[in-house]
């Protein structure tokens, strides 16, 4: 069972038990505009997620007009 | 790893600020957003308890943080929506008024909402549709749609201070495509604070020194529903662009966003940027034949010169 991380309504597997920082960096996110969160929980980068857990990636960036 | 832990009081940390080499528990962080936000109010001289504030809202993440945050430091708020009519068949903008609308019904607040499509006969990408520079991305005539509004609502319905979300991504993006263009005109009038004066509202911007990661996680953890969805106009809009350069950059260089902001505001207050040139600027300012609103243009403003080639359409 791989880690579940839901961005918006797009849905990304990761395998293996891996840091939150190792999540994003392989999904290509910036950790300076997303935040992970599990159960309502906001992780750090440091916390580990393991296989068969689902997350919530929420993107902190937006914009257009200033 | 190593979990890391709050270094107020050694409780698993919710979040880490690089930039503040700062790791911070869930509570301390929330304590520390407000903390933070009367500093800033404060070192800027933005506005007192005893003045009326209108807080401009959008049913996202840093709008509704921030009237959370003026609420509970006690400050006299009342919250100014825009219906901007974006995306009917998501119901974007329906959905962020809804946002709005239970933040303000929860804590009992004041909100005044604006349709734009009722107050000017069409919706924002309607209108961007007439416009030379809003035919491919609406941004610019939002924005232009947005300020009018907000000064006029400030002004009209007696409130001492607009107040804006704007936040550190915000303002550092800014900058950086003044900075990219030299626009000059520009630059001098970025500040966190803007006084009022010739039919200009004054203007705060509390957050200005927060990431949005950083308002983010205080919607989060203080448990504000906002809208999460993106305006569908902001995908590969330049600002977005700039905010994604510059965080490359705060990956490798923690503080960099703050750094370039802080060395620039050091640079007005130095006089780089001379407030007098922009007190000569205002001499020309007069007010627009049509809606009253200050203009240095000599005959209608930009908005209404956009909603007479609008009616013409």
């Amino acid at each position: 069972m791989p880690v579940i991380l839901i961005l918006r309504r797009q849905e990304f597997q990761l395998e293996g038990t891996l840091s939150v920082k190792d999540a994003l960096k392989q999904l290509n996110l910036s950790p300076e505009s997303h935040l992970v969160v599990r159960d309502g929980e906001l992780l750090t980068e440091n916390d580990s997620l393991r296989n068969g857990e689902t997350v919530k990636i929420i993107s902190a960036i937006s914009g257009g007009a200033s | 790893m190593t979990t890391m832990i709050c270094n107020t009081c050694g409780q698993k940390a919710a979040i880490r600020m690089r930039q503040h080499r700062l790791a911070l528990c869930k509570d301390h962080y929330l304590e520390w957003i407000i903390d933070q936000t009367q500093r800033f109010i404060e070192k800027y001289d933005m506005f007192d308890r005893r003045e009326q504030v209108l807080v401009a809202v959008s049913g996202g993440k840093d709008s509704l943080a921030l009237w959370d945050v003026l609420w509970r430091l006690g400050y006299q708020t009342a919250g100014m929506y825009i219906h901007l009519g974006i995306a009917r068949e998501t119901e974007y903008s329906d959905l962020s008024e809804q946002y709005a609308r239970e933040f303000a019904a929860e804590r009992g607040l004041p909100l005044h909402i604006v349709n734009v499509e009722e107050e000017f006969g069409q919706t924002i990408p309607e209108l961007a549709q007439v416009s030379r520079r809003g035919r491919s991305k609406p941004c610019a005539v939002c924005g232009l749609v947005k300020r009018h509004t907000m000064n006029r609502a400030a002004r009209e319905l007696g409130f001492d201070v607009l107040a804006t979300a704007h936040n550190l991504d915000d303002e550092a993006a800014f900058l950086f495509g003044n900075v990219l263009g030299w626009n000059i005109r520009q630059l001098r009038r970025q500040a966190p604070y803007l006084p009022e004066k010739d039919g200009f509202a004054r203007k705060v911007k509390p957050f200005c020194r927060f990431t949005e990661r950083e308002t983010a996680a205080y919607a989060l953890l203080r448990g504000i529903d906002y809208i999460e969805d993106e305006c569908p106009y902001a995908v590969g809009s330049k600002q977005i662009e700039y905010k994604n350069l510059l965080n490359q950059l705060e990956e490798n260089q923690p503080g960099a966003k703050l750094r370039f902001m802080l060395g620039f505001l050091q640079a007005r207050e130095d006089g780089f940027f001379p407030l007098e040139e922009i007190a000569e600027e205002d001499l020309d300012l007069r007010p627009c034949p049509s809606c009253g609103q200050p203009t240095t243009t000599g005959g209608l403003c930009s908005l209404c010169r956009l909603l007479e080639n609008a009616r013409a359409e």
